[in-house]
């Protein structure tokens, strides 16, 4: 049996099994700023995994590393510690040569637009698209699609100049997005937006995400746009506090709300919950936990499934198969008994684990609970 | 990397047209003045050999003690025979100069001025010897005793003759080496840094006024330069080749091209003269320097997000490198028509003011072209390192 016990759940990892490909991995990265006495820690063994496709959100206050993280993954900054991987390349040593070929197939957007003023909106999109060695063609097309898909097409070729705020930034991110990069970084985007060509932003964005498998970090205040999350990082004072798959928590919290003990608790309680989940691995014929044991886990079946086994007399029989969304390990904890029954895995299989502190912490919760268990458990036997 | 075609270069340079215009008057003050120095260099060592110019002959025959014109160093009239009966030449005439012993002085007002050296140059009325026909149709004047023509470019100060009208100028008393001498007309040669001014007069009168140029002897018998005239002027370089063996060390034998760039290299290389003219060059060169410098390091600095975003995306340090060596070529040319143009018109302001023969030359164009371009583009590579310094990590 492999355990993953420094995983979290929440974290997506294994949704879709560990074999999709990562855009970004990010382990025991450190960071740190000045020298000597002066030098002082940044980023604190921060680790990310963000798979192709997907749409990362960073949050946190301000001076919490968000930014100094971006520019890692960027290839802006050289990593000190740690290793840091972006499509398939180690940053950590990486040559001037293979980071100049990074950054090429990634999209900058920054709080500033940085246009040239002077050259108009098209030309300026144009110096990515010849970076990238684009047919003359067809990169004209792809900036009058992207810049009339920003509400920029009478402006095509106006200078920055004769543009507003907010239409130079949409200008300025055509320019992150016309070389169809594999990595779009982003900070703050949708700032200098108002509320309906901010949304048209952010549509692009899932757009590129879903169409052309286009990675999207974002660092943003803007609460209007939290909804195309596909993961949100939370950071503070270098660490990363939570990184979490928003689709793949609201699934454990389905599963958590399945169980009944469970099913009264608010959604926020249950995200609390499936944030303290951590992942664990399986394959067939692997023993989870065995009969007369001391309970410390609780278990959500992620997938694949299970036999439980109870041992009587001597005599093994099988009295249930458990699959997907269901959970087993409960009762040894509640009532602080040995392990019931035997679990073996049917085929590979994924858990997300809940230790016995962090269950019985989520019990208290509800006043109802004891009650509502011991009916639970009677109905059972 | 990708050959990138929007034209960033032409379009940062172009783009704020008071800040070009700046950059287009600095680096055209720049060029005014490498041309004012490449001209007034031109000019004065074209005067150092107007006499060679104004006089007829392919080879010259020189002592090989004479570093310069103005040095007096001799060779016997001799060899000027001897080279006269080598094949392919058509005629060899002595010319004499004097200047150590030739001392004018005027009376026009009365009191005796004092004596000031001009050079007097004795010929055979008749040889082939100037180019100019304002001497040579005047030679019957010069067959009288006394007589010589007087140099209108003379120095005023030192030689105030009555130059506009012949008769008046007949009419001054004055006195040569202190011998009565009689000014019958003029000509026109010019002075130089070692002459004030000069006179031109028959071999014979020359013997008189100077009979101590050699002691015990025929004055006429050394000889200050050698004139030789050949005949297939194709064959200019044998026909020399000839003459040189012929004759013995003691003098050189030259071609035209030879003898002016012999006289033209003393002043150039062992005089200060040549080397004030190259330190006003370079003045000039490093004052477009500076002003190419300031304009080309303020555009980046200008630009410096803009440019980090460049690095961000992907552009390498020889993108950039080309960019400004580019922008650099660019303001290169922008700031030299106006340059060119005003310098023009200084050279003939000059020239009709000072006399000095200032002119455009390709040779010239040339060379402070290239000056300028070499100059843009090294000011471009100094201020390319703060482009280079542009960082995209404090973007986000």
């Amino acid at each position: 049996m492999t355990a993953f016990a420094s995983l979290p759940a929440t974290s997506g990892a294994y949704s879709q099994g560990p074999q999709v490909p990562k855009t970004i991995k990010v382990s025991q990265l450190n960071h740190y700023f000045g020298e000597g006495e002066l030098r002082k820690q940044a980023l604190h063994h921060n680790n990310l995994e963000v798979k192709r496709g997907e749409i990362v959100i960073m949050t946190g206050p301000s001076g919490s590393g968000k930014t100094t993280l971006l520019t890692l993954i960027g290839t802006l900054r050289t990593v000190q510690e740690g290793s840091l991987k972006v499509l398939g390349n180690e940053l950590n040593g990486a040559s001037r040569d293979e980071i100049v070929g990074l950054r090429r197939e990634m999209g900058f957007i920054f709080q500033a637009h940085n246009l040239f003023e002077s050259l108009t909106a098209f030309q300026n999109v144009n110096m990515a698209a010849e970076l990238a060695d684009m047919e003359r063609g067809l990169a004209k097309e792809r900036i009058d699609y992207l810049l009339n898909r920003l509400g920029l097409g009478q402006r095509i070729h106006y200078k920055p100049k004769s543009l507003s705020g907010g239409q130079k930034q949409r200008v300025a991110i055509a320019r992150g997005l016309v070389h169809q990069p594999k990595l779009v970084l982003a900070d703050e985007p949708t700032a200098a937006l108002d509320e309906h060509s901010g949304r048209e932003v952010v549509t692009l964005f899932q757009e590129l995400a879903r169409d052309e498998g286009c990675t999207i970090i974002m660092v943003t205040h803007d609460n209007r746009i939290l909804d195309v999350a596909d993961r949100i990082v939370n950071m503070v004072d270098g660490y990363i506090r939570s990184d979490v798959a928003v689709h793949e928590t609201s699934v454990i919290c389905e599963f958590l709300r399945q169980f009944p003990l469970f099913s009264d608790l608010s959604t926020s309680t249950l995200t609390d919950v499936a944030d303290k989940m951590m992942v664990q691995e399986a394959v067939a014929g692997d023993v989870i936990i065995r009969q007369g044991d001391p309970g410390e886990l609780f278990y959500l079946i992620r997938s694949g499934q299970v036999d439980v086994v109870i041992e009587e007399d001597g005599l093994e029989n099988k009295v249930a198969e458990l699959g997907e969304g269901q959970y087993f390990g409960e009762a040894a904890l509640l009532r602080d008994e040995p392990r019931n029954a035997t679990i073996v895995a049917r085929s590979k299989a994924v858990f997300y684990t809940l230790g016995k502190a962090d269950f019985k912490d989520v019990l208290a919760r509800s006043k109802t609970f004891v009650d509502e268990l011991r009916s639970v458990l009677a109905s059972r036997t | 990397m990708a050959f990138t075609n929007t034209p960033l270069a032409w379009k940062n340079l172009t783009h704020d047209w008071r800040r070009l215009i700046v950059a287009v008057a600095g680096i055209g003050f720049a060029v005014l003045l490498m041309f004012t120095q490449v001209g007034f260099q031109n000019a004065l060592f074209d005067s150092q050999v107007k006499m060679i110019d104004d006089l007829q002959g392919d080879v010259f025959l020189v002592s090989r003690a004479k570093y310069t014109l103005a040095a007096e160093k001799r060779f016997p009239l001799e060899l000027v025979n001897q080279a006269r009966s080598a094949s392919g030449v058509s005629g060899a005439y002595p010319l004499y100069t004097e200047l150590t012993l030739s001392r004018l002085k005027s009376f026009g007002m009365g009191a005796p001025s004092k004596a000031f050296p001009i050079r007097s140059i004795g010929f055979r009325l008749d040889d082939p010897i100037f180019n100019s026909d304002r001497i040579n149709s005047q030679l019957q004047k010069l067959r009288l005793p006394y007589a010589a023509l007087l140099d209108v470019r003379s120095k005023r100060d030192n030689f105030p003759f009555p130059t506009e009208s012949d008769e008046e100028l007949a009419k001054v008393q004055a006195e040569l080496a202190d011998r009565k001498v009689v000014m019958v007309g003029t000509f026109d040669l010019g002075t130089d840094f070692a002459h004030d001014g000069n006179l031109a007069m028959s071999a014979e009168n020359f013997a008189e006024y100077f009979p101590q140029r050699k002691q015990f002897g025929d004055p006429l018998s050394v000889v200050d330069l050698g004139l030789i005239h050949v005949g297939d002027k194709s064959r200019l370089t044998d026909i020399r080749d000839t003459i040189d063996q012929l004759l013995d060390d003691r003098v050189f034998v030259l071609t035209r091209e030879q003898f002016r760039n012999q006289e033209i290299e003393f002043w150039d290389k062992s005089t200060p003269i040549g080397i004030i003219f190259t330190a006003g060059k370079i003045i000039g060169f490093i004052v477009g320097m500076v002003i190419c410098y300031q304009v080309i390091y303020s555009d980046i600095a200008d630009h410096m997000p803009e440019f980090a975003t460049l690095r961000a995306m992907g552009y390498t340090t020889g993108y950039f490198l080309r960019l400004i060596v580019m922008e650099s070529v660019l303001l290169s040319f922008i700031g030299f028509v106006p340059g060119l143009l005003a310098s023009t018109l200084l050279y003939a302001l000059l020239a009709n003011s000072t006399g000095l023969l200032l002119q455009m030359t390709p040779l010239a164009i040339l060379m402070v072209l290239a000056l300028t371009i070499a100059m843009c583009i090294a000011s471009g590579l100094l201020a390319v390192r703060k482009l280079l310094a542009a960082d995209p990590a404090n973007l986000f």
